[in-house]
């Protein structure tokens, strides 16, 4: 069950608009590594992990996400806001304008709309997890990329802390592949799946 | 900051630390510091909570007023206090 809190993870005050800035960001809204994608592949990925450790983090993870989720939103609707028609085309936002006005509309910098392409849900927790791993170090990178096109303090701020989320995710995800092997036969980690073929696990389960 | 900004940051402050706690829990269940560490923070901000709450409204949806529905009050949180 989801409880909603009415306050951001993180608080985000951009004074200044910029649609050329919220062009690029909203790809961490709905682009190929964005907190979209990254709630929707946990969420969906808990359900047939074998072990409590990985429910819980896989759990609280994918509810953080949404938090991100709503964090980029709140970016991008706050450097839209109120913007003349004028700053629309010199920003290059029209196109975008064109098909949502100033709504927020999950897709990627270059436009193309979200897909549950972007997420792997193999039932697996080997494979599941060294998906997630390579998950936040896409977002890191995403964000290390937008931080070369920020200038303004405000975006700057919120921006950084997600990019250290993300390396906090991914250091969580890695002893969770560690708890789950110690659990395994360690001459063959890969010779089972431990969702489906439960007698893999060790006997001290 | 307004002074509802303050309180909120505050507020925010103490859950961020709650939420990554428990994150380190998840892989980390037998830490007694930790554990620790987890109620000493939710004690400091219950009262915190409460407070906000009295003055600025519900942060989860309550009814405490019993005249008037204060949940659907801006501002939302994507919202600058000054616009709403």
């Amino acid at each position: 069950m989801f409880v909603y809190e009415k306050q951001m993870q993180y608080p985000i005050k951009i004074k200044r608009t910029n649609p050329q800035l919220a062009k690029l960001i909203i790809s961490q809204y709905g682009g190929p590594d964005g907190e979209l994608g990254a709630s929707l592949r946990y969420l969906s990925q808990r359900y047939t992990m074998p072990v409590k450790e990985l429910k819980a983090t896989l759990t609280d993870i994918g509810v953080e996400e949404l938090n991100h989720l709503e964090m980029i939103g709140t970016i991008v609707y706050q450097l839209t806001k109120d913007l003349s028609q004028e700053e629309i085309k010199k920003a290059g936002f029209d196109a975008y304008f064109v098909d949502h006005t100033t709504g927020v509309y999950p897709s990627s910098a270059a436009g193309v709309p979200f897909t549950a392409a972007y997420i792997q849900s193999k039932g697996d927790p080997i494979t599941d997890l060294h998906e997630d791993m390579a998950a936040e170090q896409k977002a890191r990178t995403t964000y290390d990329n937008i931080l070369r096109f920020c200038d303004d303090y405000d975006v700057k701020d919120p921006i950084r802390f997600l990019r250290a989320r993300e390396i906090v995710h991914y250091q969580r995800f890695g002893e969770n592949l560690r708890i789950l092997t110690d659990k395994l036969d360690s001459k063959n980690y890969y010779q089972f799946n431990p969702s489906f073929d439960k007698k893999c696990f060790k006997k001290c389960k | 900051m307004t002074q509802r900004e303050i309180m909120l940051k505050k507020i925010g402050m103490y859950k961020f630390a709650l939420k990554d706690i428990a994150l380190y829990l998840d892989t980390h269940p037998h830490d007694e510091m930790m554990l620790r560490k987890y109620d000493e923070y939710e004690s400091i901000l219950k009262p915190l909570v409460e407070d906000f709450e009295e003055k600025y409204g519900p942060l989860t949806v309550s009814v405490r007023n019993k005249n008037r529905f204060l949940w659907i009050n801006n501002p939302w949180p994507w919202e600058n206090e000054e616009d709403a």
